[in-house]
């Protein structure tokens, strides 16, 4: 008989009395306690479930386009491994990406579009930026078209044209790393600020991910961009010539973050290497030349594979299928025509002069096509060739160890491959640092090229082919001064044409516009 | 009408009753509620003798104050009950009617327990609970099925000195009997469980009982199923005992040295089948709380009962396996097949009203007589309506069930508007003449 007792006050005292119970009533007491437990089990169930789910689910936003998939598709660089240790990614979670410059105003006071990112219309990431579910969170990541996609616009009002594969010679990516680690190390950057955030830019933060901001995410994005920023704080910080825009140096981050180098101690020249994005058009023809600016590899797909790293793919986080369709339409991707008026009369002129001075360095079927010319030959810039070494060389033949993906193609050169020059029209600026801002730039002797102009403007040179660089700033936004007495700016080198006569050199351009 | 079948006497062994219309057990809340008797009571049974029934076989009269459906009803648990069943039998005799108290213990069926009852659990065979409601009980021991067969000796003692005509054993409808006899219940491992033989050791030890305490001249009969359909309801409960077993049995009873078998169906109460016709869902819902702390399933029911969303789900359960079986004699074939097997006349229950089918079967030796309830609450006097060579009354019993519900809240009479043209108050007036006269005039 149960024990428990109801009491009443009253006025003068308080009344008690137990409330007894009925076999009946124990009976279903027993019953429905039992029937509580097994719900609270479901519910436990369930919400495991749910949890296994959220946590161990490893799924990417897909699209059935391949040009969506190009420009948003996960090649695979969000973070991934096991809970216990994330590995790979450079990003942090989507809704912290998203809020990162509502967090730190002030260190990027136009937004990711300021960076040189195109966003289209209706999308809240910009084209190159990934979605991926993957340790409880959605993700996002680095892919193949943040650096491979461009605008040319005809006029200065003009809207741009987005041509995909073409070199994002607008981007800053140097100063995206730069924004991204340093915001991610401000104070700001705290649980209660950043939770303010997500929730101002639209995102819904539940009490779990409250707990999970607080003790999981923020302090490991703090702790995993300290190791970062340990590691490439010197590439970052002034203390080697900046990229700039449309740039990057390839294999100096490489070094740090794949290998765990220290790159204080490296030579200073070893760490200067910023380069162009090249296009990523009409892959298959490319296949077996000395790829990449110094020629250090002949593999397509070796080659994709390493360029994945940079965008923070790791072997443990790649997605070896998405990267695959990439690889297979880019592949056979046409170069993009050249979208003006070409002078048929005096591009027929400069078509014998390009066969005479060009073809047999830069047509597919040139008989120096894809090979390295030395670097006292072609007399550019070396500080990209010198920064790749034998030592870096070596220590990639450990990625993707065991597998058929093992690294097996690299080599130390010793100059820079003849490129062939399929829509060299939107692959402005020229040579393999960018330091020649058009191509009748280039046919001009380097003490005649700029020696200061401006990179970022989309605005398209019709004249000289390659984009407007003598305005320092347009639509609101500043471009990158380059200068070529920076070491590794350098315009000197690859004379070839210089000595034609200026009518000759309209004429070649003229002609190459329609390669 | 001299060659109606009908009212030819029926001569049992120790009793000879005037007519073949026996009125079958009913109860009705109208006694004290410590068991013993009052005037509404007699006033009731009155008005069934006056109506010209041959027998009255009396309310469920329990043996044990633990073995009561429900408070109110009068018992015959102790030799103080004697005085109130003698008035009983010698009002109904001023009418040529014989009385025969049935003796009945609910084992684990039962619906109200009363403040007697309501901290302990049930008796029965089994420890399971009932399959309707949830009543809770627990395994007689040997030693209490004993007591059990001396409390129903002592009753049918008390009943013969009560100067009664007879005594019926409730041997059906899912009560202490059928809980043994059923093997859908009865999950015994001793000598009172298991095989045929076995699950009928507990009546058969009763009635000899009986014999041994009032002698072999007396009337006993016993009321038993046919079948026990212990599915109809719960598709998923088994079936329990079928013809050919119960049959058998009957067989057994009639050795023991009973004197009539009374054939019924179902081994719970009310079953889908017994007794058979509508299911008032409304009723249902006004009057079924009174049981919904009765079982550990009363409130799922008055849920589903309550709730008219819920009511296609218990009427679909409910009337899924009425359609294979007759509203009027219900279980006239098994009855029929009871008779051909056994010696002593058999009474068959079942919606009996139509004197034509009233007839056919006692003319065509389905049964020696009908035992019937509900037509007779309807039109006390319908035997003189028959005899008076009507097949039906002016206002039959619809067969809606409503008294049934009612039955366990309310004084007991026919709860149908339609019978009352809708006038609600004639219900209600016709309803309380059981307790006309009044006590104190």
């Amino acid at each position: 008989m149960g024990e428990k007792a109801v009491r009443t006050k009253t006025k003068d005292q308080v009344l008690t009395d137990r409330v007894l119970e009925t076999p009946v009533d124990r009976y279903q007491l027993k019953f429905r306690r039992k029937l509580v437990i097994i719900l609270v089990i479901i519910l436990i169930l369930l919400w495991g479930a749910r949890l296994f789910r959220r946590f161990l689910v490893d799924r990417p936003v897909d699209y059935s386009m391949i040009e969506e998939h190009f420009k948003y598709g996960s090649i695979g660089s969000e973070p991934g491994g096991s809970l216990f240790y994330a590995v790979g990614g450079l990003l942090p979670p989507y809704w912290i990406f998203k809020a990162l410059p509502k967090i730190c105003p002030d260190k990027l006071p136009g937004g990711y579009a300021s960076l040189g990112f195109i966003f289209e219309s209706g999308r809240d990431l910009p084209i190159g930026v990934s979605k991926r579910q993957r340790l409880g969170f959605e993700q996002v990541g680095l892919n193949c078209a943040g650096c491979h996609t461009g605008t040319y616009r005809d006029e200065p009002n003009g809207e741009p044209h987005i041509v995909l594969g073409m070199p994002a010679h607008s981007l800053d990516l140097q100063k995206f790393f730069s924004f991204v680690i340093e915001c991610s190390l401000d104070e700001r950057f705290n649980a209660d600020n950043v939770i303010e955030k997500v929730r101002e830019v639209g995102g819904r933060v539940g009490v779990l991910d409250r707990f999970l901001y607080r003790t999981q995410l923020i302090p490991r994005i703090r702790e995993t961009t300290r190791q970062l920023n340990e590691r490439i704080q010197i590439l970052l910080s002034g203390q080697v010539p900046a990229w700039g825009v449309g740039r990057v140096d390839t294999f100096n981050p490489y070094k740090a973050i794949q290998f765990n180098w220290d790159l204080k101690a490296l030579p200073k020249e070893q760490l200067t290497g910023a380069s162009d994005f090249p296009s990523l058009w009409n892959q298959r023809p490319r296949d077996g030349m000395q790829l990449h600016w110094d020629g250090n590899n002949n593999s397509v797909d070796e080659r994709n594979l390493s360029a994945a790293l940079g965008a923070g793919v790791t072997p443990v986080t790649v997605d070896h299928p998405r990267l695959e369709r990439v690889r297979n339409w880019i592949w056979t991707l046409p170069p993009p025509k050249y979208p003006y008026e070409i002078d048929p009369v005096l591009a027929a002129k400069g078509r014998d002069l390009y066969a005479y001075y060009c073809g047999s360095c830069h047509d597919f079927d040139g008989s120096e096509v894809g090979r390295v010319e030395p670097i006292g030959e072609i007399a550019t810039d070396p500080r990209r060739l010198n920064s790749y070494t034998y030592t870096f060389a070596a220590n990639q033949y450990t990625l993707y160890p065991d597998s058929k993906y093992r690294f097996v193609h690299f080599r130390k050169t010793n100059g820079y491959a003849n490129q062939p020059l399929d829509g060299v029209w939107a692959r402005a600026p020229y040579l393999h640092n960018g330091s020649v801002p058009t191509l009748r730039d280039l046919l001009e002797p380097p003490e005649r090229r700029p020696a200061e102009f401006f990179r970022g403007y989309d605005l398209y040179d019709r004249k000289n082919v390659g984009f407007v660089s003598n305005i320092a700033g347009a639509n609101g936004q500043r471009f990158f001064k380059y200068d070529t007495k920076i070491a590794g700016n350098e315009n000197r080198g690859h004379l070839y044409g210089t000595k034609l006569t200026p009518e000759q050199k309209d004429a070649l351009v003229e002609y190459m516009k329609t390669l | 009408m001299a060659s109606d079948k009908i009212f030819e006497p029926l001569k049992f062994r120790n009793l000879a009753v005037k007519n073949r219309i026996f009125r079958s057990s009913i109860s009705g809340r109208f006694d004290n509620y410590d068991g013993s008797g009052n005037p509404a009571r007699i006033n009731w049974e009155e008005k069934f003798a006056r109506g010209g029934v041959g027998a009255i076989i009396s309310s469920f009269v329990p043996v044990h104050i633990r073995g009561r459906i429900m408070p109110n009803y009068a018992m015959i648990d102790s030799d103080d009950k004697i005085p109130f069943w003698r008035k009983v039998g010698e009002k109904v005799h001023e009418y040529d009617c014989k009385y025969i108290m049935q003796l009945s213990h609910s084992g684990r069926q039962r619906d109200v327990p009363g403040v007697e009852n309501f901290m302990h659990k049930a008796l029965s065979s089994t420890s399971n609970k009932d399959t309707f409601h949830g009543l809770l009980c627990e395994a007689a021991t040997v030693e209490q099925i004993h007591e059990l067969e001396r409390l129903f000796a002592n009753g049918a003692r008390r009943a013969r000195a009560a100067g009664l005509d007879g005594i019926e054993l409730h041997a059906s409808h899912g009560y202490l009997f059928t809980q043994f006899l059923s093997s859908a219940i009865n999950d015994r491992k001793d000598e009172y469980g298991g095989s045929l033989e076995n699950r009928a050791r507990f009546l058969l030890e009763v009635i000899r009982a009986i014999r041994r305490e009032v002698g072999s001249d007396f009337h006993l009969q016993v009321k038993t199923n046919a079948v026990d359909e212990g599915s109809a309801l719960f598709p998923w409960e088994k079936k329990g005992n079928v013809l050919e077993e119960s049959i058998r049995i009957c067989k057994w009873i009639e050795e023991a040295g009973a004197d009539a078998i009374h054939v019924s169906m179902g081994n719970i109460f009310p079953h889908p089948m017994m007794p058979p016709g509508g299911f008032p869902i409304d009723e249902a819902s006004w009057w079924y709380g009174n049981m919904a702390s009765s079982g550990v399933r009363g409130y799922m029911n008055y849920t589903l009962f309550h709730f008219k969303v819920l009511r296609p789900i218990f009427l679909y359960l409910w009337n899924r396996s009425k359609k294979t079986r007759p509203v009027e004699g219900a279980c006239a074939d098994e009855s029929r097949a009871v008779k051909q097997q056994v010696g002593i006349p058999v009474i068959n229950t079942g919606g009996y009203q139509h004197g034509a089918l009233i007839r056919k079967v006692i003319s065509e030796g389905y049964c020696d007589g009908v035992a019937i309830a509900r037509s007779l609450i309807a039109n006390n006097d319908l035997p003189k309506i028959i005899e008076q060579g009507r097949d039906l009354p002016e206002r039959p019993c619809t067969f809606s069930n409503r008294c049934l519900v009612n039955a366990m809240a309310n004084p007991l009479g026919c709860y149908d508007l339609r019978r009352f043209n809708g006038d609600h108050e004639a219900m209600v007036r016709e309803v309380m003449t059981v307790f006309h006269p009044p006590p104190f005039p």
